[in-house]
């Protein structure tokens, strides 16, 4: 239905249920904003109100825990998120990455371009080709909309229409707290299963395209894989995310070709060695 | 091709890590397809890893050593690398005089922690000062010899 139509229609009943009522009371303008806000809440949301939610939910992400104080690690990472976000369906966006200063092994998508990843996981790693398969990881996330279209389904089932349009379009909409504080909810209660395996097959691709070692990514799993799984570091990563076990014989099943095919491409180990090493 | 191979080399962190090969798997004497093949190792066979080149792990096997498909490896035969200490650090400054534990002045990133997370704009403000522009990001590249290439999607 198109918006001019379902405005029509709302505005063609709402009368005759409030008629016998109070006809005079009736505000127009109100009602037409609310058929605005419905039309919001269903529509995809433009890039504008995106990277405002996003910003929104990443205020929370680093009041959970804040970047780490290392201007050089942090530009680091930037470069080489940047570099593969170029590759990506939307290499325009305001793309931001940050190291978070917290011991857990996680990396955290927020719609609009900002992705973070935790000291513990960076230090987990052993080469550029491996950060980058997991930035590349986060950059699908954001291309496909993964967590948008979580926080907007969420929006339409926890408020009326009317609210959740507006919570998704107005920074200062009384409702935008409760979307905030459940878009933020989304990574502790993790995306769907299907989510994260594209993200793994398509991160893949987007490593090859920048010219890493598509291996990079493969590698982190493994690395995962022969930690204790009972580590708590883990627990909201593995509780968010399928075992390495199924990421991995996924990726085997699904990418062997393109991941040999781009399996001669650097690691640059050495350079992330000295990039890294202040942040260790 | 000793040089390249030698710069495709990944020590790993941790020598001789244990693994399990996960599919009836050839080993190789080469990282690759069409090297001689030494033995044939069949499903849960345990192996030690030894390093990484591209797609390709180096193992020590009951058969030998020799090379088998990345992907045909499954790490951590065994319960092992016990807790990074994150519990214990948290356990240590969740300590309360009460006795209850109170999470101030610990930040982090597991459940809890997101669940109580207060908007900090001032901290994301920080991060305007590290972004880096597409120029910068394409000099950075070619610095490393990265070069972009075309690679399509899988189907879906």
């Amino acid at each position: 239905m198109t918006r001019a139509l379902f405005l029509v229609c709302l505005l063609a009943l709402a009368p005759s249920a409030q008629a016998q009522f109070n006809l005079r009371d009736l505000n127009i303008n109100k009602l037409i904003d609310t058929a605005k806000n419905v039309g919001k809440a269903t529509r995809e949301i433009d890039e504008k109100d995106e990277i405002a939610i996003g910003h929104d939910v990443a205020a929370r992400l680093v009041g959970a825990a804040a970047l780490v104080n290392d201007a050089h690690t942090q530009s680091y990472v930037n470069s080489v998120g940047r570099w593969l976000a170029l590759q990506s369906e939307r290499p325009g966006l305001p793309w931001r990455f940050g190291v978070l200063e917290a011991p857990q092994v996680n990396a955290f998508a927020v719609p609009g371009g900002t992705i973070f990843i935790t000291r513990g996981l960076l230090e987990k790693m052993r080469s550029e080709a491996e950060l980058g398969g997991v930035l590349a990881h986060e950059i699908v996330h954001v291309v496909k909309k993964h967590h948008l279209k979580a926080i907007q389904k969420g929006a339409m089932a926890q408020l009326s229409a009317d609210a959740a349009g507006a919570a998704l379009s107005n920074v200062n909409s009384e409702a935008r707290s409760k979307l905030v504080s459940f878009g933020t909810e989304i990574y502790s209660r993790g995306l769907d299963k299907s989510d994260e395996l594209e993200a793994d097959r398509l991160g893949v691709v987007i490593a090859a395209r920048a010219g890493y070692d598509a291996y990079g990514l493969p590698s982190v799993l493994q690395t995962l894989q022969a930690m204790n799984a009972s580590d708590s570091a883990l627990a909201l990563m593995f509780k968010t995310h399928p075992t390495p076990a199924e990421r991995l014989a996924m990726l085997s099943e699904r990418m062997q070709p393109t991941l040999d095919a781009y399996s001669g491409q650097p690691q640059l180990r050495e350079r992330f060695i000295q990039q890294v090493k202040v942040a260790r | 091709m000793k040089l390249l191979l030698a710069l495709l080399l990944v020590p790993l962190a941790c020598l001789a890590e244990p693994a399990t090969v996960i599919r009836a798997s050839e080993l190789k004497k080469e990282p690759a397809t069409d090297a001689a093949t030494l033995a044939q190792l069949p499903e849960n066979s345990a192996v030690e890893v030894l390093e990484r080149a591209g797609g390709w792990t180096r193992v020590k096997s009951k058969a030998g050593e020799g090379w088998v498909k990345m992907l045909a490896l499954r790490f951590g035969a065994t319960a092992k690398g016990g807790d990074s200490g994150v519990s214990q650090l948290f356990n240590v400054a969740r300590t309360g005089s009460s006795g209850t534990q109170v999470t101030t002045g610990v930040r982090g990133l597991d459940e809890q922690q997101l669940a109580n997370a207060q908007p900090n704009p001032a901290e994301l403000a920080k991060l305007d000062k590290f972004a880096v522009d597409g120029d910068a990001a394409a000099a950075f590249a070619a610095k490393g010899k990265l070069s972009a290439k075309t690679v399509e999607y899988p189907k879906p």
